[in-house]
């Protein structure tokens, strides 16, 4: 699954810890996601396009071999 | 998301410090066959007790024994569960995808040496295998879970 977290977090004006200290998780998880190391949880998810103001879809998306 | 069965945060410290100190004096106690040189006698109940190999089965009934290792396994057990299973400081699901994985590879990790030993290892020597079981698990998980949590906090910031 891509994401495009870097992206919103960079048009929001927002580092990581401050990105991880909103949504309440750790710096770690953050770096985690950016690098597609990590797939959230719905609920995670659903809080980053809240804060983001955007919907899921337009930060996550399928990849070919999801 | 909530979880409701770890310990609280401030158990980590206190129980790890007691967790290896305890551990370390389990092992060097049963490696240097030491129980016998400290022991303290006390009534204990007994579910299913006997003296030696050969003595008669008691059966819920109370029987003479040491107990200075049901007193030290007892702290390595408790302290052990609550380090392992205790709150990380930012506690979030990552940590918790970290810590099953952890606890699925430790069982695999675990039985896959146990079912070696149970094939290899045959005797009385086995006996020492089925005391390594008691806690092997605990253990690999406890290794590979904080090697783990290591690897995570120890990531590079990667920021423009």
């Amino acid at each position: 699954m891509k994401n495009n977290i870097k992206v919103q977090r960079a048009i929001h004006n927002l580092t990581q810890q401050d990105l991880a200290e909103r949504i309440q998780v750790s710096r770690q998880t953050i770096n985690a996601l950016e690098a597609g190391k990590y797939v959230p949880s719905t609920v995670l998810a659903l809080k980053l396009a809240k804060l983001f103001d955007k919907s899921v879809n337009d930060i996550f998306e399928l990849e070919a071999t999801d | 998301m909530k979880t409701s069965y770890l310990f609280a945060h401030w158990f980590k410290t206190i129980s790890g410090i007691l967790f290896v100190l305890s551990f370390i004096l389990f092992v060097s106690f049963y490696a240097f066959d030491q129980f016998g040189n400290f022991e303290y006698k006390a009534k204990v109940f007994a579910i299913i007790g006997n003296d030696g190999f050969l003595g008669n089965n008691d059966i819920f009934d109370w029987v003479e024994n040491s107990i200075v290792d049901e007193v030290l396994a007892t702290i390595v057990i408790v302290s052990g569960v609550v380090f392992a299973f205790a709150k990380e400081k930012h506690e979030d699901e990552m940590v918790q995808s970290i810590r099953l994985h952890s606890l699925a590879w430790a069982t695999i990790a675990n039985y896959g040496i146990l079912l070696f030993c149970y094939l290899f290892v045959y005797g009385l020597p086995f006996l020492n295998v089925l005391m390594g079981a008691m806690f092997s698990q605990l253990i690999i998980f406890i290794i590979l879970f904080r090697y783990k949590m290591y690897r995570f906090y120890t990531t590079q910031q990667d920021e423009e």
